[in-house]
């Protein structure tokens, strides 16, 4: 009688949230637009491979062999070659104004040098404001000039080579790691940062006491508040998954239900994070500025979700320990895309279940202890 | 005028009412700064290897060693099983085997073709090309004193190699700093956060908890009222672009090449884009979670194509048209040339002039739009 009682008020709760969140369709923009939108982004954009950079060249040396060069440039998809006349002390104007991102030198005495010694430099000037271009940009050129070197000296033969095989993704695409990575972002910013706010609200709204008042308990009103935002995370998550591997054709080949089963341990987690939250702070404001900088930055950056962990200074890999998505990242990853089984990912299930332990105790703890104040 | 000083002071009271706003208002742009400024390179190190030798020559030992003396790679095993290689990189423990098979330095030393085998885990695409890459590169330097011989004779021929080498000069950043690049990005965002999300959470919670009511109700006028409630995040913003720059400084030594009075001026033409759209956004929302959802939305998709994260130059050319849509483009570029190229006003002035029309524009129609609205 009591428990049907308890269930009863949970779902009336969880009723009222849910139509609360559908009833907005501003609240779908965010949940449903963004990660779409998202996917669709990082979908084309995620292209760490740079077309059609901007080379100007200035040719002293006006020869048949610089003109080869520069036609090897031409020839080459990833440049687009144009020729500067403008006085020399001004070249650093190409690079101000835009119009270049690489300049190609060539000495007067380039092709008499060439002929007669072996080592010929051409000076090569790259706008490096933008390292991460710039070393891509110089591994291209220098691609063109072995090709040239080629063209001159046939095969420079080495004695050993290199054969390299490449696993479970063999053209390097992106889309394979994105995906599921995408997932663990949107199950985070539902469940962690939603489910934050929306109890501030309550707090600052004042309808906290009311409820309190209420012959409700406190767990009662937890749960009727975060289950809709469960369904919601699951959903969303099902919804961009799918998506996904339509679209970008990523592969699937662990276990449907395991990555069902230690999704919803992933959620439990991240609500757990966002209850937390809402228990420290008061207005909605606040809520949302921690979720960002404790939660959605995180799961972005400290996560492995785009870079790699393991380059990273190490104060901030002993941090991203505690990032839970650190963890949900190589199951949905290992599940969906290496096939891992239950026992390869002890660790990580032992690992979120702790948190999920130590977070949610905490949190129902302070949130008694806000209402015996 | 003495109106809106009054005004003034109540809102930074509002703001700063509670303890925790003041510790994010100044913490937030600095775990921003120390999160972002650190992970945000295409430097691969650390990448796991587990090496297999089973030629255990001299020659086979010195290569490995070359790979245990490199910060790219760290050993995490040794193994001759290949049951175990494939076990290890099923498993997340290794990212990349070398594989030395039996016979290569006797092959090597006679002459004789020897190969060497590279296993990669290509899941994530980017790592694994540059991690290959790296391993290439120890392979071909370790054949380098092989490679300069070559260089001065032709095998076939007899002659020279005719070659030529290039000599690099990386302008504006010849370290190659990433922390030089990402700093004045994190600078155009943080900015936006502040003005754009905050202003619009805050005009609209005085109608959600219904005090702009009573706002109206007092002698203010409606441009004062107006004033007073977005000159605080002009202040704000200005504030936490002190301690960006301050301690970009400090941390990651990012000096500011160009002058400050452009930069600070460039980024109040800005701030009219952010402002407006934050009082955009609180007039078609009702309560504070709505504001926030819509400015999240806005904010995300500014950021995407702006070029913080996904250079403008790798995007395909439809989405490369797309970023023009977004004001923030613009004043990422004005922030980037200031501070990394000495950028002068002349050279920005493709940037500015949009980024200023857009700005008028949005903060025109916005107060229109405002000033209907709560009359």
């Amino acid at each position: 009688m009591k428990k049907s009682a308890t269930h009863k008020r949970i779902f009336s709760i969880s009723r009222k949230e849910f139509l609360h969140i559908i009833h907005d369709p501003r609240s779908l923009i965010i949940i449903i637009v963004l990660p779409i939108l998202q996917l669709v982004m990082f979908g084309y954009a995620l292209n760490m491979e740079i077309q059609n950079i901007d080379l100007a060249v200035i040719d002293h040396s006006q020869t048949s062999v610089s003109r080869d060069l520069i036609e090897q440039f031409e020839g080459s998809k990833y440049f687009s070659v144009f020729y500067y006349d403008g006085p020399i002390g001004e070249i650093d104007e190409l690079f101000l104004n835009r119009k270049a991102r690489l300049i190609l030198i060539i000495d007067r005495d380039f092709q008499r040098k060439f002929q007669r010694e072996s080592g010929t430099s051409v000076q090569i000037l790259v706008d490096a404001a933008d390292p991460n271009a710039a070393t891509m940009i110089k591994q291209y050129t220098n691609g063109v000039i072995m090709q040239f070197n080629e063209n001159y000296n046939g095969k420079l033969p080495l004695t050993f080579k290199v054969k390299p095989r490449i696993w479970y993704n063999p053209d390097l695409k992106s889309d394979y790691f994105f995906v599921p990575g995408l997932v663990a972002l949107i199950l985070v910013m539902i469940s962690a940062l939603l489910t934050s706010i929306t109890i501030a609200r309550e707090k600052e709204m004042g309808t906290m006491e009311q409820i309190l008042v209420s012959p409700i308990k406190p767990i009662e009103i937890i749960l009727g508040k975060v289950l809709p935002y469960i369904g919601l995370a699951f959903l969303d998550g099902l919804l961009i998954l799918i998506l996904g591997i339509f679209m970008f054709k990523v592969p699937f080949i662990g276990s449907y239900f395991l990555l069902i089963l230690l999704s919803i341990l992933f959620i439990i987690t991240a609500l757990s994070l966002g209850l937390m939250i809402s228990t420290v702070v008061q207005t909605q404001q606040v809520a949302m500025l921690v979720a960002l900088a404790v939660t959605l930055l995180p799961t972005i950056m400290l996560s492995g979700f785009i870079f790699p962990l393991k380059s990273m200074p190490v104060i901030l890999q002993y941090i991203s320990y505690i990032v839970p998505a650190k963890y949900y990242l190589i199951i949905i990853r290992g599940i969906m895309l290496k096939g891992n089984t239950l026992f390869q990912l002890a660790g990580q299930i032992f690992f979120l279940l702790l948190m999920s332990l130590v977070l949610l105790g905490n949190a129902v703890r302070k949130f008694n202890i806000n209402l015996e104040k | 005028m003495r109106a809106v000083r009054f005004m003034l002071i109540k809102e930074f009271k509002q703001i700063f009412r509670t303890r925790e706003m003041v510790v994010i208002i100044f913490g937030l742009p600095l775990i921003q700064l120390i999160i972002l400024g650190f992970t945000i390179t295409n430097e691969v190190k650390n990448v796991s290897l587990i090496i297999s030798d089973r030629d255990n020559s001299r020659m086979s030992r010195e290569i490995v060693r070359s790979f245990e003396h490199t910060d790219r790679f760290t050993v995490i095993d040794y193994a001759t099983d290949q049951e175990r290689i494939e076990d290890s990189i099923q498993k997340w423990e290794a990212q990349v085997a070398l594989i030395i098979p039996r016979g290569f330095g006797e092959d090597y030393e006679r002459g004789k073709h020897a190969d060497i085998q590279i296993l990669a885990d290509g899941l994530d695409g980017n790592t694994a090309g540059i991690a290959l890459a790296y391993a290439q590169g120890i392979l071909v330097d370790f054949q380098m004193p092989d490679k300069i011989k070559l260089h001065t004779l032709n095998q076939s021929s007899g002659r020279p190699n005719r070659i030529i080498q290039m000599e690099e000069r990386m302008w504006f950043n010849e370290d190659l700093d990433n922390a030089q690049y990402m700093i004045p990005g994190i600078i155009a965002v943080l900015i936006t956060v502040v003005s754009m999300m905050l202003s619009s959470i805050n005009l609209v919670r005085e109608k959600e908890i219904g005090t702009l009511e009573q706002l109206m109700v007092t002698p203010l006028k409606r441009h004062e009222l107006l004033i007073g409630k977005i000159l605080p995040f002009l202040i704000l913003t200005f504030v936490e672009l002190g301690i960006v720059l301050i301690f970009g400084q400090i941390i990651f030594s990012v000096q500011v090449k160009g002058s400050y009075l452009l930069l600070a001026s460039l980024s109040f033409l800005f701030l009219f884009t952010t402002l407006g759209l934050g009082i955009f956004i609180s007039t078609i929302t009702s309560t504070q979670q709505q504001a926030m959802f819509v400015s999240w939305f806005i904010l995300v998709f500014m950021i995407m194509v702006s070029g913080f994260f996904i250079p403008i130059d790798n995007m395909p050319g439809f989405m490369q048209k797309l970023t023009y849509l977004s004001p923030m483009r613009y004043y990422l570029y004005i922030v980037r040339d200031i501070i990394q190229k000495d950028a002068s006003l002349f050279y920005l002035l493709k940037d500015v002039i949009p980024m200023t029309i857009y700005g008028l524009l949005i903060f025109v129609a916005s107060t229109i739009k405002f000033q209907k609205r709560i009359s």
